[in-house]
């Protein structure tokens, strides 16, 4: 013979069903919109380093510096099959810095020294500037500060070069640090990149 | 100017004397930079066998990451309510809250976690062009589900944030009951703070809640100095007192002590008849056993009160039973 529930019980167990109806409804509305949890990325056609007719500008440096982690999750990337392999390169060289003796400029753009030149194809050792070089960046010193990439534009690079977000190293806060502080609102969460 | 010839010729020559002297740094010579190509060379005109590299690439991780997420959340809150109302095992708790705080915290870095995805929520129903990830409305949710069954299991097992600072309650000082009800106000504040920080019109949505986490530093080791300073204050604190983050601040606190007032199950005091001996409202050092009983709002499900139960010792280690009273 079961215990008639009391008045109490009934009430409760109302009360729970309709907050949990209730939380489901919230749940439900809620990710109506919702997707996939998408990593942080950073939109090229936003991003002042990258975005084409923005010049005479200082870099931003934003993705550097606000990142909550001590190396920024932000790197520079070189799209190989779209760089100019140029002798000086605008983003390696500070190239308003003087030239040394061979008639390079002295000074390197990257404050990390975060770029390799390495001589490439059919090398003439007599004729350095008609050699193509290849840039890689070193993703260890890299921070992202973009200062490369906004060298690498119009008119004096081929835009090989982006600023990334690393998946690796990024702790995908909820509250990024360097959205916040994006004043292009170019960082944003989108699905992964696939390729 | 000038109309003749000289003063043509001169003008010019003395915005570049000028130009030089204004900036001596770059009075060596420079180079005259033009840009040699106008389409990227490709591996055929370079020559000498070279492979153009692939683009630097890391494959996306983080979606098997966030899922892992809610399902480690799923597994340690059902974990936590077996060992708060069945198991009734202090020590199993202070080891699930170890382990959460190792992953929600120390792995993780904080992120993400149901406290700040309250504004997330938030902004995801005042804009409808917020796209809210699912598994951070599945974080947000689980743990509110849990207090509608169960009560706050989740921050006695498994909030990080919770395990950081019972982990060094050593000395608990007893805050007047008055107090106590006074500065448990300020988590609604801090939770209307949050909400309008992300509903004010002309701002983007500010996510305080996570900005002014004082633990977050800690799990990333780094840091701004102010919130580092909070941080390492409240722990000074609950040394003393209690859980003073989640008592007198956390918004997400509020929401699910709000919720399990009507929770189906809590946490009982004893195993099985209830006492009136009173040895657990001692042993409570966040002032949530009120007459002789535990209250759902403010039970943090720590399980201390256990091993300070008659009945319990009595089921745990089989000795001589004292009578209850009826």
């Amino acid at each position: 013979m079961s215990e008639q529930p009391t008045r109490r019980d009934v009430l409760g167990h109302a009360a729970r069903g309709a907050a949990l109806l209730g939380l489901g409804g919230l749940g439900a509305y809620v990710a109506r919109k919702g997707g996939l949890a998408g990593p942080w990325q950073i939109d090229a056609g936003l991003c002042i380093n990258t975005r084409l007719g923005l010049v005479g500008l200082d870099a931003c440096q934003l993705c550097a510096t606000s990142c909550v982690l001590p190396l920024s999750a932000v790197r520079a990337v070189n799209d190989h099959a779209k760089c100019g392999r140029c002798y000086i390169c605008p983003a390696y060289f500070d190239v308003k810095s003087a030239l040394d003796e061979h008639g390079l400029p002295s000074g390197k753009l990257c404050p990390r020294d975060a770029i390799i030149r390495k001589p490439i194809g059919d090398i003439d050792p007599r004729d350095p500037a008609n050699n193509y070089y290849e840039y890689v960046i070193d993703e260890t010193r890299c921070n992202g500060c973009g200062l490369c990439v906004l060298a690498c534009k119009e008119p004096a690079g081929l835009t090989s070069l982006r600023l990334e977000v690393r998946y690796n190293l990024c702790t995908n806060c909820n509250r990024c640090s360097i959205a916040q502080a994006c004043p292009k609102n170019a960082y944003e969460r989108r699905p992964a990149r696939t390729t | 100017m000038t109309k003749n010839g000289t003063g043509s010729f001169s003008l010019p020559f003395l915005v570049v004397v000028l130009a030089v002297a204004a900036s001596p740094a770059r009075a060596q010579q420079q180079l005259h930079y033009e840009r040699p190509v106008e389409a990227a060379p490709q591996a055929e005109d370079i020559g000498a066998g070279y492979v153009v590299p692939v683009v630097q690439h890391y494959p996306a991780r983080t979606q098997w990451r966030e899922v892992t997420d809610v399902a480690v959340l799923a597994a340690a809150l059902a974990v936590g309510t077996w060992l708060a109302l069945r198991r009734r095992s202090r020590t199993g708790l202070v080891l699930l809250a170890i382990g959460c705080l190792a992953y929600f915290g120390f792995y993780r870095q904080g992120c993400v976690c149901p406290i700040g995805a309250i504004q997330n929520v938030t902004a995801a129903l005042v804009y409808p062009q917020y796209a809210i990830p699912y598994v951070v409305v599945a974080i947000f949710l689980l743990p509110l589900v849990c207090a509608v069954l169960f009560g706050r299991i989740f921050c006695g097992g498994v909030c990080p944030l919770g395990a950081i600072q019972e982990l060094v309650l050593l000395k608990p000082l007893r805050v007047p009951v008055r107090l106590d009800k006074t500065l448990g106000w300020l988590k609604w504040v801090y939770l209307g703070l949050a909400v309008w920080f992300v509903v004010r019109p002309a701002a983007k949505p500010d996510f305080i809640i996570c900005r002014y986490d004082p633990f977050v530093g800690f799990f990333r080791f780094t840091g701004p100095l102010n919130i580092l300073l909070l941080g390492a204050g409240l722990l000074v604190l609950a040394v003393f007192i209690g859980r003073p983050y989640c008592r007198f601040l956390c918004p997400y606190g509020g929401l699910l002590s709000l919720l399990s007032r009507i929770s189906w199950r809590g946490v009982t005091v004893t195993p099985d008849k209830e006492l009136d001996c009173g040895l657990c409202a001692e042993a409570c050092p966040y002032g949530a056993i009120e007459n002789l009983r535990a209250t759902r709002p403010a039970c943090l499900a720590c399980a201390r009160c256990f091993r300070h139960c008659p009945r319990h010792r009595v089921q745990t280690t089989g000795g001589q039973a004292p009578p209850a009273t009826p």
